[in-house]
């Protein structure tokens, strides 16, 4: 995937990203500090951190949900300006509304934000793909936990967006679904070709997953480190383990979060 | 939306059992103790004079029907007034934070006011006729469904917003898939108050001057002390109430589906 055009040219691009938040009490809070980096088109990124390092903050700005304060952000080369519709939202626990049935969950992005577009059947195979074929009539209280976060990544597949952005999308599931999911979004991405960058605070889903895992400090989240997993795919949870470089990437993340001192 | 004790078959069992010792109470202290029948008549007057209202021809003056209707036709308009009035501005003042710092003193101001304590300039200003009705229920109504749309359009998790935005929806797509249906049991316990309070402005009315309905139907058996005319009327009205209370609970069942996943 990486060649030298995409290396000339990223899809998601910061350069020394800052973000300030002002609290109530008026004072500055630096939440982002002079983060860079580089994701190419296809790539598949986790990044890691501890908690309140700012990994959302830097999710929600690439997502258009949340303005920077300094520095450069770009899309495809074009500065990041408010949410764009190459790009779909994963958010935490799902985030799908009781009110409405899984299959018009999944429809919510082709009916809504000026162009509308003909669902063709594409709802139905999205649907399908991720094994809820007979879940669309259902409603989302009906579903259980994992089956709720396929919706939800199948709502942030419906536009067809270039981009996915996942948000600790598997961190309320149970350690066996979120596995079982971890495999399934491996699938889903190489089916799909999407770029995805995901958010974890778990080292083993971030190198399970990642092409490169972008380890974060704690606040104020600073890239410590950019490590790319050598580890071929499809991956296994079997044989992903057995791979000298897991525990040697493993240890690696652990040291960097443990020298911060902020390890969950 | 929080649940409610359900009365199963051992609850109505009990409810019955408790009426049948206050109907032996009631008949054991007017026939024993000598109650005087000016402060509390006996069951079976009161029952005479229920039947004596409701065993006539509908469309005769002497029964409950016709001062009924009026009474009932009157709330309703009220309570359709009110509710709509309620829900209209309850929305703007949550979209519109100006609207919201124009209005919400005002609001406040009037909710702690004893709002029946208005219904005499009300009179005046509407005269002795269904206006005034209409206009102290539409009053009674409008406060509730004014607050509580208020409190429920505003309390959307900040993650259904930020779902909405990350799909560029309009502020209408946004207020009419997430913002209503998010607030709508908010709204039916707000309608759920008004539909009795309605009910008691259109009364309030009556007892202040009308040609008929209920109100003046009671206040006529107590001008010639006509005691268990007065507990029969109240009967009829508790009844109504009742009805009133448990139609807008079905409704919301329908409505409000999944809200109710517990209690199927």
């Amino acid at each position: 995937m990486s060649d030298a055009i995409e290396a000339a040219r990223p899809l998601i691009a910061a350069q020394a990203l800052c973000k300030t938040y002002i609290t109530a009490s008026g004072a500055s809070l630096l939440a982002v500090d002079r983060v860079g980096l580089s994701i190419g088109d296809g790539e598949l990124v986790t990044i890691v951190g501890p908690s309140g390092c700012g990994k959302s903050t830097l999710l929600r700005m690439i997502a258009g949900l949340d303005e920077y304060s300094e520095g450069v952000l770009k899309l495809d080369g074009t500065p990041i300006t408010g949410p764009s519709r190459d790009v779909g939202v994963v958010f935490q626990s799902a985030n799908l509304l009781p009110w409405m049935s899984v299959r018009d969950n999944v429809a919510l992005p082709l009916r809504v934000g000026g162009k509308h577009t003909a669902e063709t059947g594409r709802v139905d195979r999205l649907l399908e793909m991720t094994g809820l074929g007979e879940f669309g009539g259902r409603y989302p209280y009906e579903l259980s936990g994992g089956m709720q976060q396929r919706a939800g990544i199948c709502r942030a597949l419906a536009r067809d967006p270039r981009i996915l952005l996942m948000d600790e999308p598997f961190g309320a599931l149970d350690a066996l679904t979120r596995e079982r999911m971890n495999l399934e979004l491996q699938r889903i991405w190489q089916q799909s070709g999407k770029t995805i960058v995901l958010i974890t605070h778990s080292i083993s889903e971030a190198i399970f997953l990642g092409d490169r895992v972008i380890v974060m400090s704690a606040r104020p989240g600073r890239v410590l480190r950019d490590i790319a997993v050598p580890i071929p795919r499809p991956r296994s949870l079997d044989t992903i383990i057995a791979h000298p470089a897991y525990g040697e990437i493993a240890r690696e993340i652990r040291g960097l979060l443990n020298a911060e001192g902020t390890v969950d | 939306m929080s649940a409610r004790p359900h009365s199963g078959p051992n609850g109505s069992l009990i409810a019955g059992l408790g009426t049948l010792v206050l109907l032996a109470a009631w008949f054991a202290a007017v026939r024993f103790l000598h109650v005087p029948s000016y402060i509390l008549p006996a069951p079976e007057a009161v029952v005479r004079a229920l039947w004596s209202g409701l065993a006539v021809n509908p469309a005769s003056s002497l029964g409950y029907y016709l001062p009924l209707w009026s009474t009932f036709s009157n709330a309703a308009v009220g309570f359709l007034l009110g509710c709509g009035l309620g829900l209209l501005l309850g929305s703007l003042m949550a979209e519109f934070i100006t609207v919201e710092k124009l209005v919400m003193p005002y609001a406040f101001a009037l909710q702690s006011l004893p709002k029946v304590a208005i219904a005499p300039l009300i009179v005046i200003w509407f005269g002795f006729g269904d206006g005034s009705k209409v206009a102290i229920s539409a009053l009674l109504a409008f406060f509730p469904i004014l607050i509580n749309s208020f409190t429920g359009l505003r309390s959307v998790e900040p993650e259904k917003l930020d779902l909405m935005r990350s799909l560029s929806a309009s502020r209408l797509e946004t207020y009419w898939l997430v913002k209503l249906p998010h607030a709508a049991p908010f709204i039916f316990a707000g309608l759920d108050m008004a539909v009795v309070y309605a009910l008691l402005g259109a009364i309030v009315a009556e007892f202040l001057g009308a040609q008929q309905g209920m109100g003046v139907v009671i206040t006529q058996a107590q001008a010639v002390t006509d005691v268990a005319g007065v507990f029969a009327a109240l009967v009829i009205l508790g009844v109504v109430g009742v009805v009133l209370h448990s139609t807008v609970r079905r409704i919301e069942h329908r409505v409000v589906h999944w809200g109710h996943r517990g209690k199927k």
